[in-house]
């Protein structure tokens, strides 16, 4: 009965008072950081990616700049614009790359030899804007009420469409486009003009840099605004719950719309750039590949967040352009090596036991092999300092491709062993994991960082990165309803 | 004078397939009313909500608010109108924050384009501002429970008599005319329901908005309602008074089936 209950005062929780105090603390410069970066405003966040960006162009070289800066910068704006359909929206839309290739194409076309049209930048930029968002809307239009796994299909069947496309446009045969060629074909458009932005010709890299940076920050900007705004809460809404969201006086197809073709027109924008930077535009270059490497930023920094993309982007484009450099991969392989096992290895006593034991396996190794069996220690070591030292530690047979090889083969099979074990058990097994690891580095794929081998350690930093933080570096973490 | 009638339901039919519903329900709600719907599990109450709301189509029959038809409105729609409801399972934007949880459902109540978010225009602004402050208005009602740093923290770390409460933040703030509760003391203890008996006669006081309530708890039901509908397979079997409702015996046998002697 109602009346044996104590009569409760509304709003008076004693929990919510007692909790106040016990709200998670972050402790140690990590915590330091966090606090910083939380209690700081989205201006002060901004600044501390502006600064460095602008120096950046003034103390590095032409080709470093390429490498590092412009192509980091041109894939964290498709990320923003993959970001607002997958990040805010939640709608998997696999043919964002698409959109890309429209707004170089279309820049392409107006800005070229090709049809002999050279528009500047101030209208053929907003032209493949609106060409790209349009394409959008042809595209969201139809498929607006689905979800899911079914959106992902459509868009990924429009992805590749579109390739087929372009591959075939130079010899359209209807009326009224008789015997136009819109897309050069499989040789792509190529001479296309630099950007003429007001008279202003972005011609060399930084030039091309400082334009992009500037596009860049306008954009991260704008979609700063709307995700403030009630149409960027409405879009986080429909991506928890379209139901809720629906009912709660959201138009869920017209903001799913919307969603989708603002990312296009984003994704448009940085391909005008793009079909400049290049100078051309050629259908391979809008394939699966980009999609992916786009995908990876955008969840890597945390589906959602604008300060994710920029750093997503500089780990996808920028740990495999410091790998090409065997010297850097040399640095950075150890480094990573030593952090894993400072970071994982616990508690001191096995950490002792760990890096004395690999210490201890190698040298022993190398005094065997160089008393007994010179060959195993004829090969000669890397250039560079690190490489030196590393070669007395290490042993380095002539001729060990065969034999590297296997190690390679036999490291992958040391790290499943390695997941299923606990305990000692496991720390022992890490000693000879990190020396065959390091053997099948030293001896194969550091001569290779130019090629496979950089991407393999992306991939291995991806899968580490995501296991560590599902939810993305700047990702909030997600609950599902149970 | 006849109080002026809020909602009215007139002949409305639902079936899914061969499985009927809802069939020729009449229901009307007064302006100010507090009306429940009791039924047994099954008995159509939570398709009637959705059916109001816009969610299903009805397959005949009339819905009107105030005297306009919300038969063949989008949801959103029928939410403009001044509908809104909260759900028997939650379904708030658990990842966004409590104070977002609310202001999202502004949406349907503000202008602004995203064009002239893109620039903050001033329009844009000024929206920005009223609606976080409608936000922050409507949490406080609850007292000390969804206020303060509470505003600033993700809908997941609620409790769930707190998630409820949010939910019917959530719905005030669409500025409703009448709100539909579908069974909001569920999964509460007796503490907490009797508070929601009092929190749902304060709505009506304080907040002048209409409420049609789906409620299990009989407690509840008496404590509240003006008065009572009971369902049972999509048809209406009684109506009126709690205590008339409660003694009905075609709701008696609905809840509990008949005694043998009486079948005989």
């Amino acid at each position: 009965m109602a009346d044996d209950v104590t009569q409760p005062r509304i709003g008076v929780d004693e929990w919510v008072a007692s909790v106040e105090g016990k709200r998670e603390r972050y402790r140690g410069p990590v915590g330091w950081l966090r606090r910083g970066w939380d209690s700081s405003p989205p201006a002060a966040r901004l600044l501390v990616f502006v600064v460095p960006a602008v120096i950046f162009p003034f103390v590095t070289s032409e080709g470093n700049l390429f490498r590092y800066g412009l192509i980091t910068l041109l894939y964290a704006l498709l990320g923003l614009g993959l970001n607002v359909t997958v990040g805010f929206a939640g709608l998997l839309d696999l043919g964002y790359i698409a959109f890309f290739g429209f707004g170089a194409y279309t820049y392409g076309y107006v800005a070229s030899a090709h049809a002999n049209h050279h528009w500047p930048a101030e209208l053929a930029i907003p032209l493949a804007i609106a060409v790209a968002a349009a394409v959008g809307f042809i595209v969201g239009f139809p498929s607006r009420r689905l979800v899911g796994d079914y959106l992902a299909i459509v868009t990924l069947f429009f992805g590749q469409a579109f390739v087929v496309f372009v591959n075939n446009a130079n010899r359209i045969n209807f009326w009224p486009f008789n015997h136009t060629d819109l897309t050069g074909g499989a040789n792509g458009l190529d001479n296309i003009d630099p950007l003429n932005v007001f008279g202003w010709k972005v011609n060399t890299t930084k030039e091309f840099y400082l334009f992009t940076l500037g596009a860049f920050l306008l954009v991260m900007i704008v979609l700063y605004f709307v995700s403030e705004s009630r149409t960027g809460r409405a879009w986080k809404a429909l991506r928890e719950d379209p139901l809720a969201a629906e009912v709660m006086s959201m138009p869920v197809n017209r903001l799913k719309l919307m969603a989708f073709v603002f990312g296009a027109g984003i994704a448009g924008f940085a391909g005008a750039i793009y079909g400049s930077v290049q100078t051309g535009a050629f259908p391979g270059d809008y394939d699966i590949g980009l999609l992916i490497t786009i995908y990876a930023i955008v969840i890597l920094g945390g589906a959602g967040s604008l300060a994710g993309v920029i750093v997503g982007a500089l780990i996808v484009n920028g740990v495999p352009e410091l790998l090409r450099d065997s010297n850097q991969a040399e640095w950075l392989f150890y480094t990573a090596l030593v952090i894993l096992v400072l970071a994982k290895v616990r508690p001191w006593q096995k950490l002792v036991v760990v890096v004395g034991g690999t210490l201890g396996l190698g040298f022993a190794l190398h005094a065997i092999a160089d008393a007994w069996f010179p060959r195993w220690t004829a090969g000669q070591p890397n250039d560079g300092k690190l490489a030196h030292w590393v070669s007395h530690w290490m042993v380095l047979p002539s001729h060990a491709t065969q034999l590297a090889n296997w190690a390679y083969v036999l490291t992958i099979a040391l790290i499943l062993v390695l997941t299923l074990l606990h305990g000692w058990w496991r720390t022992i097994v890490f000693i000879p994991t990190i020396y065959v690891a390091a053997f099948a580095w030293e001896n194969l794929l550091v001569e290779n960082t130019a090629g496979a081998t950089r991407f393999l350690l992306l991939g291995a930093l991806l899968v580490v990165l995501m296991n560590v933080r599902p939810q993305g570096l700047f990702g909030t973490a997600r609950v599902e309803i149970v | 004078m006849a109080a002026q009638r809020l909602l009215e339901l007139h002949a409305v039919n639902k079936s899914f397939g061969g499985l009927a519903c809802i069939s020729e329900l009449d229901l009307h709600v007064n302006e100010g009313e507090i009306v429940s719907v009791i039924g047994p599990n099954g008995a159509g109450k939570t398709t009637l909500f959705n059916l109001i709301t816009g969610v299903y189509a009805p397959d005949d029959g009339e819905i009107l608010l105030d005297g306009k038809s919300l038969v063949g409105l989008e949801p959103h729609e029928v939410t403009n109108r001044g509908v809104a409801r909260t759900f028997q399972t939650l379904r708030l934007f658990l990842n966004m924050t409590v104070r977002e949880n609310v202001m999202a459902v502004q949406y349907g109540k503000t202008k602004s384009t995203v064009f002239e978010a893109m620039l903050r225009l001033p329009r844009s602004r000024r929206e920005e501002r009223q609606i976080r402050k409608r936000a922050e208005e409507k949490l406080s009602f609850f007292g000390q429970r969804l206020v303060g740093y509470r505003w600033d923290q993700p809908a997941y770390s609620l409790s769930y008599a707190n998630r409820r409460r949010l939910e019917i933040a959530r719905a005030m703030a669409t500025e409703p005319r009448i709100l539909l509760l579908d069974e909001p003391a569920a999964g509460m203890n007796p503490a907490e329901t009797h508070e929601i008996t009092e929190l749902i006669g304060q709505l009506r006081k304080e907040g002048g908005y209409t409420i049609l309530v789906i409620e299990h708890d009989m407690h509840v039901v008496e404590g509240i309602s003006d008065r009572v509908v009971a369902l049972d397979h999509g048809v209406k079997i009684a109506e009126g008074s709690f205590d008339a409702v409660a003694t009905d015996p075609r709701v008696i046998e609905a809840y509990l089936g008949l005694r043998k002697a009486e079948t005989k």
